[in-house]
């Protein structure tokens, strides 16, 4: 009897703390990270924000000057350019990705005789680094270069200019590679979104008389919710992050004219050594990405509920 | 692996991962930190690690040779880390001021080595320059920051000067100008010939335009007035900076308007082709240059626009510092004593096919007549100036690129132009 007592109280704490207790292996797969992310990432970003109420040089000790860095972004032109550049960039590199990828999902959607190829060619880009990318488009819009003698071929030499060199031209010219880059990235989700949509939803579609461009509207484009979060979340981080393509090609030149906030935070930071007001900056492109994404998933939230 | 030293994690760290690198974008700032990771630990008996951004093919070879020759004496072992010079100049505050830091740095001599010094972060090597009492006077000020002491050991010097072609000169039937006025009649007959007379390559190196400015600057104003300028005691909006801006107009007309898309690597190309007629650059252009053209080479210095003011030109001069924080400070010293000698210096020159002038007097430069004509103009300048980021610091140079390659596009907003550089200018002596 005592037996019996004593096993009956023992099983349900021996089970409860089977229960309590979690697999070592899992706590360090949580862990680890956690700490590595806290030594790399956490901390150095709260730092960030301290030091944008500092002014440093990157060697003496940083001296605190609340708000003054602040104060000076809301009166600097260079700023304020950068920030409607990043703005442009987002809007066209954005948009243009978005609109391209999901044309050429469209296009290469079916599966025909050689439609791999295709695939695969605009896929490509994305495996070349950027700074590459940028090397081989320095060659294409050099003086006399591949795109000069294009456009003499076709009789509109009148236009020929310094592409990168020409404060009118050097953003647009920028965005163009990373476009060319990030199509074919796009294009790659939207096709994985496309071969998800089950065929019988297009084919009841056709059966109750709905045109092409109706079965787009109606039955493709809803179908791709949970990819177009994916693509839009991808666009927003790409372009507030783009830096490499601007910095290997015009390095935000000429004179500011295709600065966007990450180049001006860099050189900011690295050439001016002025660590503090980067750092500010630094504050302003994150508050930026949060925003955008927050507000997005908020909406996203919504939606769903 | 020094990526993981405080100091550097400190530096780079909070500024891209505060901003980027919480969106997972610091891949470029943690690239900038592993390219530049090296070989940085030493101890009191250690090798003395040499942290070198000469990486052009021969200046790298040339290190190389003399670091084996060192070696070889038994004085010491040394080691040599070269780094592309971009990463080299942006993270040479990092190795400064970490913990353990590479022993000796190639840098320039000027004011951002004495920023350094001022803030203690370069070894006192007073003693090696001790063994260097034949070094010029000048050299000798250069390397001397403001307490007294020696924190710089120069190894060459360059000059800057229009470089030409002489078979094209002849070819077009044209002299060297000595004063502005031929100059700009040079222009005008280049000009008329089809070629466009001055080449500039600014497309990935804008600084190239600070040259035109030092010069103008120093042809008008005169040095002093130029280095007070630069240190921040003048303004960049002041009537005596308009004023060579007014001059530097009158030879817009004959820049080559293809060599603000290109790099000055690739304005040699277009000098050398016989593109454009000269081109107003350094000696280290000529690194680029193929070996059977450089025969055919000459410069002519800036010409003169005031003879009233005292003749100075630009010769930037290179060598090394050490970190005041190295383990090894005697080894340091005696690779520094060593580098500073005639048979070192001789075999850098030798090995390098840079044309540059043996900072020790009695090391024998290259023989040929380029270096013989252009040791001779250095001989005669009253006043040697280093060149704009040297002369201020590399913190200014991006204020003159923009205020220089705007300036160069819309010469009619000069006003607002040096109204924009003298704001950029005080944010940066402000910090």
């Amino acid at each position: 009897m005592t037996a019996t007592v004593s096993t009956t109280s023992v099983t349900p704490t021996r089970r409860r703390r089977r229960s309590a207790r979690l697999s070592p292996l899992l706590v360090a797969f949580v862990l680890v990270p956690f700490a590595v992310e806290s030594v790399w990432v956490f901390w150095p970003a709260l730092q960030g924000f301290w030091f944008s109420l500092t002014r440093w040089d990157g060697m003496s000790p940083p001296t605190f000057v609340g708000t003054d860095n602040y104060v000076e972004l809301a009166g600097d032109a260079t700023f304020r350019g950068a920030l409607l550049n990043t703005v442009i960039w987002l809007v066209l590199f954005g948009g243009l990705s978005v609109l391209g990828g999901f044309g050429m999902a469209l296009v290469l959607q079916k599966e025909r005789r050689g439609v791999g190829f295709y695939r695969a060619a605009l896929f490509t880009p994305v495996v070349f680094s950027l700074v590459v990318t940028a090397l081989v488009w320095r060659v294409f819009y050099q003086p006399d270069g591949i795109a000069d003698t294009l456009l003499r071929a076709v009789g509109l030499e009148q236009l020929i200019r310094p592409w990168l060199a020409d404060p009118q031209t050097a953003l647009y010219a920028v965005i163009l590679p990373a476009l060319w880059r990030q199509i074919g990235y796009v294009m790659v989700l939207f096709l994985a979104g496309l071969k998800a949509i089950d065929p019988a939803l297009h084919e009841a579609a056709r059966m109750d008389g709905a045109n092409a461009w109706q079965r787009l509207r109606h039955v493709t484009i809803p179908q791709l919710k949970g990819v177009n979060a994916v693509v839009l979340s991808v666009i927003v981080i790409d372009s507030l992050r783009s830096f490499d393509i601007v910095w290997s090609l015009t390095k935000g030149g000429p004179y500011h004219s295709s600065e966007l906030l990450s180049t001006y935070m860099y050189s900011t930071a690295f050439q001016s050594l002025r660590l503090g007001y980067a750092s500010a900056i630094a504050v302003v492109i994150f508050v930026l990405a949060l925003a955008v994404i927050l507000g997005y998933l908020v909406r996203a939230f919504r939606e769903e509920a | 692996m020094s990526d993981f030293d405080p100091g550097r994690r400190r530096f780079l760290g909070h500024l891209g991962l505060a901003g980027l690198g919480a969106l997972g974008a610091s891949s470029f700032l943690s690239a900038c930190a592993s390219s530049a990771s090296g070989p940085t630990t030493s101890n009191g008996s250690g090798a003395v690690t040499i942290q070198s951004n000469l990486s052009s093919p021969q200046a790298k070879e040339a290190m190389e040779k003399l670091i084996a020759n060192f070696n070889a004496q038994g004085k010491g072992t040394a080691s040599l880390n070269t780094i592309a010079s971009e990463t080299f100049r942006t993270q040479l505050p990092t190795y400064l001021t970490s913990a353990n830091p590479p022993d000796l740095y190639t840098w320039y001599a000027g004011s951002v080595a004495n920023d350094y010094a001022s803030k203690n972060l370069l070894l006192d090597v007073s003693d090696v320059w001790k063994s260097m009492g034949d070094y010029p006077q000048s050299l000798r000020t250069l390397s001397t920051e403001a307490s007294g002491k020696q924190i710089f050991m120069p190894m060459n010097n360059y000059w800057w000067g229009f470089f030409y072609r002489k078979s094209n000169f002849a070819k077009w039937g044209v002299q060297e100008p000595k004063t502005w006025t031929e100059f700009l009649a040079l222009c005008e007959t280049l000009k008329s010939k089809g070629v466009p007379p001055i080449g500039i390559g600014l497309g990935d190196t804008p600084w190239v335009a600070s040259a035109w400015f030092d010069y103008l600057n120093i042809r008008i104003n005169g040095a002093p007035f130029h280095r007070e300028l630069l240190a921040g005691k003048q303004r960049f909006d002041d009537p005596k900076v308009k004023a060579v801006f007014t001059r530097w107009r009158e030879a817009l007309p004959y820049f080559d308007p293809k060599g603000k898309a290109y790099p000055f690597q690739e304005a040699t190309t277009a000098l050398l082709a016989g593109k454009t007629g000269m081109f107003l650059i350094g000696t280290f252009f000529a690194d680029a240059a193929p070996k059977d053209a450089l025969g055919d080479l000459d410069f002519f210095r800036f010409p003169i626009i005031d003879p009233e003011v005292p003749l100075a030109e630009e010769a930037p001069t290179d060598g090394f510092f050490a970190s005041a924080k190295t383990a090894n400070p005697t080894g340091t010293k005696a690779l520094l004593t060593y580098l500073s000698g005639v048979e070192a210096q001789e075999a850098y020159v030798k090995a390098s096919s840079g044309i540059v002038l043996p900072a020790n007097p009695k090391a024998k430069a290259s023989d040929s007549p380029l270096v013989v004509k252009g040791k001779a103009m250095l001989d005669e300048a009253k006043e040697l100036t280093q060149f704009f980021n040297r002369d201020s610091s590399d913190a200014l140079q991006p204020t003159a690129d923009t205020a220089l390659t705007k300036f160069l596009d819309k010469p009619d907003q000069i006003d607002a132009i040096l109204r924009e550089w003298q704001a950029g200018a005080e944010k940066v002596f402000k910090g």
